[in-house]
């Protein structure tokens, strides 16, 4: 098993800065969703990590931490994440994307 | 080179993978995009084998979304670590032989201006410290001396990467690396001043902890290349790996050597200024209107 991104709606929802988005070293990788949080009652929508790109450097963890200082973003064990966003799973629309989250462990 | 070559063929849509549909649909294509609405639209580039948290990458996947006409351009680069993401975006590719990209892509540019007249195609050179300032040093001072009109990035990671850690021209003085275990016993090359002797039109140093900047950079010396002259970006592109720098501290670090030592700057000729003032309504080269003057007491 091998760690992977993994943010937490709640937390971003609330501000939204978006600067994970901006970077992380993989395109397409963090994705923004202006439903996920919305959804849920939250001002703002929220950022989510397609995890099959994931390579786990958390770069985005330091940049959460450090200059967004939200703390939103943690290291997770794939295996532990009940569902999470897949590439095949995204679907692109005019502004904004949305995924189904799906769970990211086969079998 | 057109938004031609990024549509499907007549009755191949479903066939192809979703992120081919991805980028063809909600692609950079045709539109004005910028660094904040990433995670919103399909990128250009696409997974790639570089090392994770690469800051040689993030770089890359900003300066390919800065393009002005991603549809219009063309990437030329040489050996080292940045070919292995450039050549994984949907953008042409050349790849030279080592240290040629500048004459390669003095070549194409002269070739697409005979066969395009005045429609821009814009020529960017992506190639490492090595490519350019030590085996490609004498195409890439010719190139600029000659004026040719396109852009030249250093991806500066002040190593040979690729191969195990060797020094380069760019490392810095002092420096202990796997395959210089006695210390770089020479200064690290200025090539920022040798691009402006050289008379190149714009010359900017930066580094990928402010996605904004290296947008506006990007953007301004692909314009400028268009019809001023040769521009060159330095860019501050650490190799986590050869350096041992953790991962989730490569941010970090960019940050300490931008306030160290690879601080921001940026050079634009007069000519240059006055084209993009004039040809992009760029406006921060416009005189600033005088300061009022401070009124005198007991005057009305």
């Amino acid at each position: 098993m091998y760690l992977v991104a993994d943010i937490s709606v709640e937390i971003c929802a609330a501000k939204s800065c978006k600067l994970c988005t901006q970077y992380c070293p993989e395109a397409n990788t963090i994705q923004y969703s202006d439903e996920l949080g919305k959804d849920q009652g939250f001002k703002y929508g929220s950022a989510y990590v397609a995890v099959d790109r994931c390579k786990g450097c958390a770069q985005c963890v330091w940049v959460c931490d450090n200059m967004a200082k939200n703390n939103a973003i943690k290291m997770i064990m794939i295996d532990q994440l009940p569902k999470a966003a897949l590439t095949e799973n995204i679907t692109y629309g005019e502004k904004s994307t949305t995924a189904v989250l799906a769970s990211p462990v086969v079998g | 080179m057109s938004l031609d070559y990024v549509k499907f063929s007549n009755g191949f849509e479903k066939f192809m993978p979703k992120e081919y549909r991805d980028m063809v649909e909600h692609g950079p294509f045709g539109k004005k995009v910028t660094v904040s609405q990433m995670g919103n639209f399909k990128e250009v580039l696409e997974e790639h084998p570089m090392c994770a948290g690469c800051a040689m990458t993030l770089f890359i996947r900003l300066a390919i979304i800065a393009f002005p006409n991603p549809e219009d351009t063309i990437t030329v680069g040489t050996a080292g670590c940045g070919r292995l993401a450039i050549s994984q975006a949907a953008i042409p590719f050349v790849y030279g032989n080592y240290g040629d990209q500048n004459g390669v892509a003095s070549g194409l540019s002269r070739g697409l201006r005979l066969r395009f007249g005045d429609k821009p195609k814009d020529v960017v050179v992506m190639a490492g410290d090595g490519g350019t300032a030590d085996i490609g040093f004498q195409q890439v001072l010719h190139s600029w001396f000659r004026k040719e009109r396109f852009t030249t990035i250093m991806l500066d990671n002040e190593v040979y990467g690729n191969t195990g850690g060797q020094e380069s021209g760019m490392t810095n003085r002092g420096a202990v690396l796997k395959m210089a275990p006695l210390g770089k016993k020479f200064e690290k090359m200025d090539m920022v001043q040798m691009a402006k002797v050289a008379g190149c039109a714009y010359v900017a140093t930066v580094v990928p902890n402010n996605p904004r900047r290296v947008e506006s950079v990007i953007k301004k010396a692909v314009l400028i290349a268009r019809e001023v002259g040769s521009t060159y970006i330095q860019a501050y592109t650490s190799c986590n790996i050869e350096y041992a720098i953790p991962t989730d501290k490569v941010m970090e670090d960019a940050k300490t050597v931008e306030n160290d030592r690879y601080q921001f700057t940026e050079y634009v000729s007069e000519e240059a200024k006055q084209y993009l003032t004039e040809r992009y309504g760029y406006k921060e080269f416009l005189a600033k209107p005088a300061a009022p003057a401070a009124a005198i007491p007991g005057k009305a």
